[in-house]
């Protein structure tokens, strides 16, 4: 097994040569080939994959930035054209331009800011709580929180509306960002506690004998070696709490409103919706969650992953 | 300074209770609790009333409300039940499928550490991380009977003479809705899938290269094997999550057309929000959590089992 490996590797071209030409019986020379034309059809098939399924993956977003790059009288045209002959920035000035399309802007960066400064409070002392401490009661605290992201939208949405314009919560911000935060909440719980999971208790131990309060460990012992843990949870609520759907069409009103569903009630249901108009928008909805991610995937990545699968 | 008892709970648990017992507990009661009031009063407790709301005939804006017992239920039942239910299989099965073999076939190509498979993994990640209503936009411009690029392509190519009704027709608008969705998730199974790649250990992969064993045969025996657990979570979210999903199907269809891809989220979003009629809304809603609460506490068994590994 050795030697055919080290044949496999240091195999050079001259050396392959001369044995072909001598149709060597050497089985570790067969081996050699047969693994070689392998990786090549391993390498034929990943190529096959990864340019029909990114063509998949990745033609919308082109196709979005085509759109919202063509003037309006040439996106209404049939069969579409794949390159914009007369691109304009035309569709771009004019989101800027419209209050209403500024104030949802300002809405979702308000509510998200909101929703991820206070999820990442309430997460970090939960996240602590569940790591550091052991408790009755404990483990299922930590699973029905869990469980809570996958409780029904729309269904808890009736109560919550209900009860929302009895305590006068409706169509406020408060109201949203506390609801965006309840449902980012587990998430970012569970970010939180995998990167405390990673603070030795040595250390906690160490500040207790130490005689430091247990806030105080807290604060300068323990969330400065959870940094990341911190930007992965507090970036999710971020992107959460801008890319919200349901809750902010039904509990924000027409005010409050953040871009997601003020584009909806803004260009769909019109006789004839603006797409290159829509286009524009929904690029400009996009792209700072894709600037954030993009730039600090190493993080988000790692958190996505603690977050949904315990190693 | 700690007692026999809680350093035996500490030897088992492999931690410290951290200084004095009693009041550690206090302690971290203290600091799960705004957590715990933001759960309850926002999730928990909305919930648990809104199935309750099933026993009453209520409106959504108009204070009052009548009990009726299981009225709510028998409409349910001889109502939208069944198409409704059949609807979100659909949807589910076809939106956890299709997205899983786009991200298992890309995570494994890019698995393979070509040149510049890091940037064309983090472009791949846009669909997942753009809001998901531009993702409808995108797909229901693409779909366009009149001006979208899919029938542009098509009638092109011959495939087809004139272009089709993609969402307007009930024998296409589900599958439309479905290849939608996959688009917006398979960059997070694919993420997913790549890091639980990494688990799998490359000298065995090397070895059994070398023994001679192809890559469909080493697929197979060891990186399936290998992914087992992440494949399994991976899954089960997505089904949980498109069981209840809502934001593509409303956008691109609102539910129609004629009822074909009306979901359970749908159904009761359009019946309370759009019908005022809280009680039927809510009577659906019970038989969707009952479905859902078996497919959650599968998921809890499986967490808690790696928990405890």
């Amino acid at each position: 097994m050795t030697s055919a490996a080290d044949v496999g590797v240091r195999d050079t071209r001259a050396a392959r040569d001369v044995r072909e030409a001598h149709a060597s019986p050497d089985p570790a020379a067969r081996h050699g080939r047969r693994r070689r034309r392998d990786q090549r059809r391993q390498r034929l098939a990943a190529w096959a994959a990864i340019i029909v399924l990114g063509l998949f993956g990745l033609f919308p977003i082109y196709w979005m930035l085509v759109t919202a790059l063509t003037p309006n009288e040439l996106a209404f045209q049939f069969p579409p054209q794949l390159v914009p002959s007369e691109p304009t920035l035309s569709h771009f000035v004019d989101f800027f331009d419209d209050p209403t399309l500024l104030r949802f802007l300002f809405n979702s960066a308000l509510v998200a800011t909101l929703t991820a400064v206070l999820t990442l409070a309430v997460a970090t002392l939960m996240g602590y709580s569940f790591s550091k401490f052991r408790y009755r009661g404990r483990a299922s605290l930590m699973y029905l929180v869990l469980s809570s992201q996958m409780f029904p939208h729309a269904l808890l949405l009736i109560t919550l509306f209900m009860m929302y314009s009895s305590l006068g919560l409706l169509y406020t911000y408060a109201g949203v960002v506390l609801s965006f935060s309840a449902f980012t909440l587990p998430l970012c719980v569970w970010i939180m506690k995998s990167f405390f999971d990673t603070v030795p208790d040595s250390l906690l131990e160490a500040g207790a004998l130490d005689g430091a309060p247990r806030w105080r460990i807290l604060i300068s012992i323990v969330l400065p070696l959870a940094k990341p843990g911190l930007l992965a949870a507090g970036l999710f609520a971020f992107v959460r709490g801008w890319n919200d759907f349901i809750f902010a069409l039904t509990l924000a009103g027409p005010e409050k409103m953040t871009l997601p569903p003020g584009l909806v009630n803004t260009y769909l249901g019109e006789f004839q919706t603006s797409w290159p108009a829509l286009m524009a928008a929904s690029l400009v909805v996009s792209l700072p969650v894709v600037v954030v991610f993009i730039s600090l995937q190493r993080y988000l990545v790692g958190g996505m992953v603690a977050g949904s699968v315990r190693e | 300074m700690t007692t026999v008892d809680s350093q035996a709970r500490s030897a088992r648990s492999g931690r410290t209770s951290l200084g004095k017992p009693l009041s550690g507990t206090a302690f971290a009661l203290l600091l799960a609790a705004p957590g715990v009031a933001l759960f309850l009063g926002i999730i928990l407790y909305p919930l648990l009333a809104s199935l309750v709301n099933s026993l009453y005939r209520q409106s959504l804006v108009l204070p009052g409300r009548e009990f009726v017992g299981l009225e709510n239920f028998g409409d349910v039942l001889g109502g939208d039940l069944l198409p409704v239910l059949r609807n979100t299989i659909v949807f589910t099965a076809g939106s956890t499928v299709i997205p899983f073999l786009i991200g298992l076939s890309l995570a494994l190509a890019l698995n393979q550490r070509m040149r510049g498979s890091a940037v064309l993994r983090g472009a791949l990640l846009m669909p997942w991380i753009i809001p998901s209503v531009v993702a409808s936009f995108l797909w229901l411009w693409i779909f366009n009977a009149n001006y979208g690029v899919l029938n542009g392509l098509l009638v092109r190519a011959g495939v087809l003479d004139s272009g089709a009704v993609w969402l307007g027709d009930p024998s296409t608008a589900m599958l439309a809705v479905i290849i939608a969705k996959s688009w917006a998730s398979f960059p997070w199974i694919m993420v997913m899938l790549l890091a639980g790649l990494q688990t799998v250990p490359a000298d065995l992969m090397e070895a059994a290269e070398v023994d001679g064993a192809g890559a469909i045969r080493r697929f197979f025996a060891i990186t399936l094997p290998h992914l087992k657990g992440v494949v399994g979570i991976v899954v089960l979210l997505e089904v949980i999550w498109n069981f209840h999903h809502f934001d593509i199907i409303w956008v691109l269809t609102g539910g129609g057309p004629a009822g074909s891809t009306t979901t359970f989220a749908v159904d009761v979003y359009r019946t309370a929000f759009r019908g005022f009629d809280v009680g039927s809304a809510a009577a659906m809603g019970v038989f969707w959590m009952i479905i859902l609460t078996l497919l959650v506490v599968v998921y809890l068994r499986v967490m808690e089992r790696g928990e405890r590994r």
